[in-house]
């Protein structure tokens, strides 16, 4: 950077003149006080209540103030005891008993009870109706109709009928238990952090959209689950989540030690993972499990993609390895599925994602698509151009599109306002589009595809033809509706199978959670839904 | 996003009426200006016929050469997709020239309306569209081209009729303040009375005497576009991808900072020469005619 | 004298309702609809609901009314000072305000402030020593774009010397404010001390002997520091500009970020309060530097048309 030393002389003179007065400080906060970097915070619905957050890096936040039934082991995808020491399920996989600890309380004193336990539920319940179904919660509360205290520690839930998430969704951050008496408040109240009271290791002391989250240390705790070495007290007084918006900043405030964890979005590059492991900080990586980064088709009549052999020729003439590596670094992983490779019960479909260039040319070639003299196919005048919007979520679409130039499909990408961005989809102008949802379940994946749940009808009715719905939505009732472990097994396994050879999703890239970590924190651990977890973790 | 000064607001200074061919004489004189010209006019050159000065395509991707340093292969290095970052810059002159000329053309037809109607008729006229000038002048400029933006969407067209509607302000009061001046000129009063009509008198007289400080504003303007469309390109509201206004290289150039400060400072660069350069020609011209 | 104060204050408030009525049409004529919006920043689809559902959430956030009457409404809040509810953030726009108005106005004063001194110093040396190297210096400093000046001082700054936090200071945000305010601050003082140093009673003051340095100081800056205090209210607004894309960068919690994001999620009441705050300021400042003019320069009479005095000013781009 030779060039810019006359001017840094320059500048810094300046600098003198300014310097005097302002307290700038170039370091993070002492050794009990944590600072970790996220990307901004969501732009359009800030929210730190447990039930309605989807924001993941909120719900990383969640984790450490707000403890759940059970948990989730990151290594096995096994659910263990938590705030419940034991559980049953009734044969009919509709009632679920829940024995809970003794002697847990809020961090405002009040016990943490059967009772409590029993409102959180109807809590959920009515905020999925206040906000007519918009709390992300309701995904994990399908089916439930209530609980009751039948001692002081004994919870019953009981569902409509069985679902084989349920257990798993008792371990997420979206269903932590809280001090019901939040849910007298509104849920927009809520969202700020109103009457937000956890079991967790910290205490939510404020939370200010945009700006940042403090969490500070909760005398006493001592119900760690079973996956922490440290069971009691946090050896942190204080965690400081902030929100910079720029990655280079990001990643040089880790480097400059102005923060302790820098957390991003999407995974770093590999010139900052170089940057950062040159520094002496560490990198550490771990799948998210739940849907991987896919591509979901509009299979909608008239669209090209409503041919399932261009479906195939599109994944054909992805070349994910080089993505992965371009992208995100040589020993990045290599995508194998609909979902990433730590979603329990997740089945590799390596082969049939193969590359296979002239595979893909065969196809399109038989489906009608010629080559045309500007390089890219047609059929009967009409160009094979396949429309494809990209947020800020978006990484690698420019290599995408290069990629499928090579075959001769004209990838058009389109940058949308956020006020397009809410009823594009609906609109159905796209080709192909993205949505991913994080969850140790494949279950996650339902509220993406099957229409009577999803997020979006019109995208999980335009992702597959009539038929193709129809199987889907057959594999999750056989794979949820059931007590039998290997029915769910099987049924998912299929299911996995299905949406690659029908060309329902056509994966890009595992999504993989990065966190820079300096070489002054110890104790760094994911949870198995890849979230922060801080019990370990001390500050040297 | 930036402001300039537009100098050329001269109430009292009544330029000279020179011969047409001596004014450009001492322009060959001043290297500076040669230089940016120069500069001008090779940047012009690039963007309509870049395959004389590059021979590798904008959008051709080599996942086996990403993210190298400038090198006389590379003038400006490679991308994070291993395109050539001197051909991307190239390419991407077309998309912000034609920006920057859709908002000088808003600017200059809207303004000179303005100012025209405003300077020729004034009182309450004047007034009034003078008012509405303070109102634009008032809201702050990136705020308004944001919400058009907003409005009308992401797209080189839509950001050059944003910065467009931001520069109006500035026309109409240099093209006010010149038919003032030129309104009262003698001679303009003699057409009058010898019995000329406003119409005439203002094609004859008012627009071609008023038309050197607005073209001197307009090359000092092309600057301040080309920073506003870099600047709103930088906030992502640019072209779509792979074509990439200068704006955009910037921005994507900047989570590279640390490892490949060329992705963004080399554009940066490019684009801060032009600005200059357009501003040095501006500042020349006036000082000719002064 | 009471009968122009009044009249100026007059136009300034008219100004001030005009731009807030220009803003609000923009926005309320953007081609989407808030509740889609909102739902989606939820997670959710319209096409999930059902028509009373749709209905009922359109009731609640006043959708449901002709644009006429939001107006009315928005604007009737406005002189109560109730600026009503973030869309997205589901509180008071005024405590949005009053917690993110902190960090953008100690920015921008001391963003004016640096400026004005280099400005003024750097307009004095240029004028002072006629090298032309200096006349030409503020024409760079103008000529790069903020964002630019702002990554090359993080990366330069932050990142290869430690010496200033990237985020959160402010010492590197002022810096890239005041590289482009005092720019254009210099660039007009330059001009105006050119034209007093050629006037007749600054000969006449040389040729009685008076050192070179003192005329310049004595005469010539206080002759043309004057003019150039009509351009005070262009730089203020200028540093509260800048703070759109200076915030965003160094991620300070300021107006400017609070507006950027506030646009980009068509977050109306927000954007709306935004640009009355920011034109107010622009304005007051304006009638502030129009009103006192007159009285420091007494060859001005108050009867001349206020937009006069800030004609020698234009083009303030965005």
């Amino acid at each position: 950077m030779k060039i810019t030393a006359p001017l840094a002389v320059a500048a810094a003179a300046v600098m003198a003149l300014t310097a005097c007065g302002s307290g700038d400080d170039a370091s993070a906060g002492g050794s009990g006080n944590l600072k970790v970097s996220f990307w901004p915070d969501n732009p359009s619905f800030s929210c730190i209540d447990p039930f309605q957050v989807y924001w993941i890096e909120h719900r990383s936040i969640i984790r450490n103030f707000a403890d759940s039934l059970t948990d989730q082991d990151p290594e096995t995808g096994k659910i263990v005891p938590w705030l419940a020491q034991s559980w049953e399920i009734s044969e009919d996989g509709k009632t679920y008993t829940f024995k809970l600890r003794d002697g847990v309380t809020f961090s405002n004193g009040k016990k943490l009870d059967a009772q409590a336990v029993a409102d959180n539920a109807a809590g959920w319940i009515a905020t999925v109706k206040a906000t007519n179904g918009a709390a992300f919660g309701a995904s994990y509360v399908q089916g439930l109709t209530g609980a009751k205290a039948v001692d002081p520690l004994t919870v019953q839930f009981q569902l409509s009928k069985p679902n084989s998430s349920f257990l798993q969704a008792t371990s997420t951050t979206n269903l932590a238990i809280t001090d019901p008496a939040e849910f007298q408040l509104s849920p927009a109240d809520r969202c700020a952090g109103k009457g937000v009271v956890g079991s967790g290791l910290f205490v939510l002391d404020h939370y200010t959209p945009k700006v940042e989250t403090v969490l500070t240390k909760r005398a006493g705790y001592a119900w760690g689950s079973e996956l922490v070495q440290n069971k009691g007290e946090a050896k942190l007084d204080q965690v400081t989540f902030n929100y910079v918006a720029e990655d280079s900043v990001r990643t040089g405030n880790l480097i400059s030690g102005a923060t302790d964890i820098a957390w991003p979005r999407n995974p770093f590059t590999p010139q900052d993972t170089a940057l950062i492991a040159k520094s002496g900080d560490k990198v550490e990586k771990r799948a998210l499990p739940g849907v991987a980064y896919t591509l979901f088709a509009n299979t909608a009549p008239g669209k090209p993609l409503a041919d399932p052999a261009v479906r195939q020729a599109l994944i054909k003439a992805i070349d994910l390895k080089t993505y992965a590596s371009t992208i995100f670094g040589p020993d990045y992983p290599v995508v194998q599925g609909a979902f990433n490779s730590t979603t329990p019960y997740f089945k590799p479909e390596s082969a049939k994602l193969a590359y296979d260039l002239p595979g893909a040319q065969k196809l399109l070639d038989e489906a009608g698509w010629t080559v045309g003299g500007n390089g890219f196919r047609a059929k009967a005048g009409t160009e094979l151009k396949l429309e494809y919007p990209i947020t800020q979520y978006s990484a690698g679409a420019e290599l995408l599109q290069a990629q499928l130039k090579q075959a001769g499909i004209n990838l058009e990408l389109r940058t949308l306002t956020t006020a397009q961005q809410a009823t594009y989809t609906t609109e159905g102008a796209y080709d192909l589009a993205n949505t991913y949802f994080t969850r140790a379940d494949p279950g996650a994946l339902q509220f993406i595809l099957n229409p009577d749940v999803a997020n979006s009808k019109a995208l999980a009715q335009r992702s597959a033809s009539a038929a193709g719905v129809k199987q889907i939505q057959t594999l999750f009732a056989k794979a949820l509706e059931t007590t039998d472990e290997k029915q769910t097994g099987q049924a998912y396994a299929d299911l996995q199978d299905y949406l690659i050879d029908e060309g329902v999703t056509i994966p890009l890239f595992e999504r993989v959670q990065n966190a820079g970590v300096s070489d002054k924190v110890q104790g760094f651990a994911f949870t198995s839904e890849s979230f922060l977890r801080l019990n370990d973790v001390t500050k040297g | 996003m930036t402001a300039t000064i537009a100098e050329p607001v001269d109430v009292d200074v009544a330029p000279p009426l020179v011969r047409p061919g001596s004014r450009w004489i001492p322009l060959v004189r001043r290297p500076l200006f040669l230089i940016a010209a120069f500069y001008v006019v090779f940047v012009l050159a690039s963007a309509f016929w870049p395959k004389l000065f590059t021979s590798y395509g904008p959008i051709d991707t080599d996942p086996g050469s990403v993210a190298l340093a400038p090198s006389l292969d590379h003038l400006f290095g490679t991308d994070i997709y291993g395109r050539d970052l001197w051909t991307r810059v190239l390419y991407g002159s077309p998309l912000t020239i034609k920006a920057t000329l859709i908002a000088l053309g808003i600017a200059v037809v809207a303004g000179l309306a303005l100012g025209i109607v405003s300077g020729f008729f004034g009182s309450i006229t004047d007034s009034i569209l003078m008012r509405f000038v303070d109102v634009l002048l008032a809201i702050p400029g990136l705020l308004l081209a944001l919400s058009i933006v907003t409005a009308l969407g992401y797209g080189t067209i839509p950001v050059a009729v944003a910065v467009g509607v931001g520069i109006v302000p500035g026309f109409a009061r240099t093209t006010r303040a010149e038919v003032l001046r030129v309104k009262t000129l003698p001679y303009v009063e003699a057409a009058r009375a010898g019995g000329a009509s406003w119409t005439r008198v203002l094609l004859r007289h008012i627009l071609p005497n008023s038309w050197g400080p607005v073209a001197v504003l307009a090359v000092l303007d092309a600057g301040v576009a080309i920073i506003a469309i870099a600047s709103l390109s930088f906030l992502g509201f640019g072209a779509a991808p792979p074509a990439a206004e200068w704006g955009t290289l910037i921005a994507d150039g900047r989570n590279y900072l640390v490892t490949s400060w060329w992705l963004s400072l080399l554009p940066g660069l490019f684009v801060a020469l032009l600005v200059l350069s357009l501003n040095h020609i501006s500042k020349t011209l006036q000082e000719l005619t002064r | 004298m009471a009968r122009y104060v009044l009249g100026r204050i007059g136009q300034a408030v008219l100004v001030l309702w005009a731009a807030y009525t220009l803003t609000f049409a923009i926005l309320y004529l953007l081609p989407s609809d808030p509740m889609e919006l909102q739902l989606a920043a939820a997670g959710v689809q319209p096409d999930s609901l059902s028509a009373e559902q749709v209905a009922a959430i359109k009731h609640q956030f006043g959708l449901d009314q002709p644009i006429w009457l939001q107006y009315w409404h928005h604007l009737a809040g406005l002189l109560r000072g109730d600026f009503g509810t973030s869309l997205t953030q589901q509180v008071p726009v005024s405590q949005l305000l009053a917690d993110r108005i902190g960090p953008t106005l100690l920015l921008s004063v001391s963003a004016a402030t640096v400026a004005l001194v280099l400005g003024s110093a750097l307009a004095y040396l240029a004028t002072f020593t006629r090298l032309t190297f200096l006349t030409r210096l503020p024409a760079l400093g103008a000529s790069f774009p903020q964002f630019f000046v702002a990554l090359f001082l993080i990366q330069f700054f932050s990142f290869q010397l430690g010496w200033f936090p990237a985020t959160g200071g402010l010492v590197m945000p002022v810096i890239t404010i005041a590289v482009l305010a005092s720019s254009v601050l210099a660039q007009v003082l330059i001009r105006s001390f050119e034209e007093t140093l050629s006037q007749p009673y600054v000969t006449t003051a040389r040729a009685k002997g008076l050192s070179r340095s003192a005329v310049h100081l004595r005469h010539a800056f206080r002759n043309a520091a004057l003019p150039a205090m009509t351009i005070l209210g262009v730089i203020v607004g200028l540093t509260v500009t800048s703070s759109i894309v200076v915030e965003t960068v160094f991620t300070r919690e300021g107006i400017g970020k609070l507006a950027q994001e506030a646009v980009l999620s068509q977050d109306v009441p927000v954007v709306l309060a935004v640009v009355t705050v920011a034109a107010a300021v622009f304005v007051l400042v304006n009638l502030v530097v129009d009103l006192l003019y007159p009285l420091l320069d007494p060859r001005i009479s108050h009867t001349r048309p206020a937009a006069a005095s800030v004609a020698s000013v234009e083009g303030v781009a965005l």
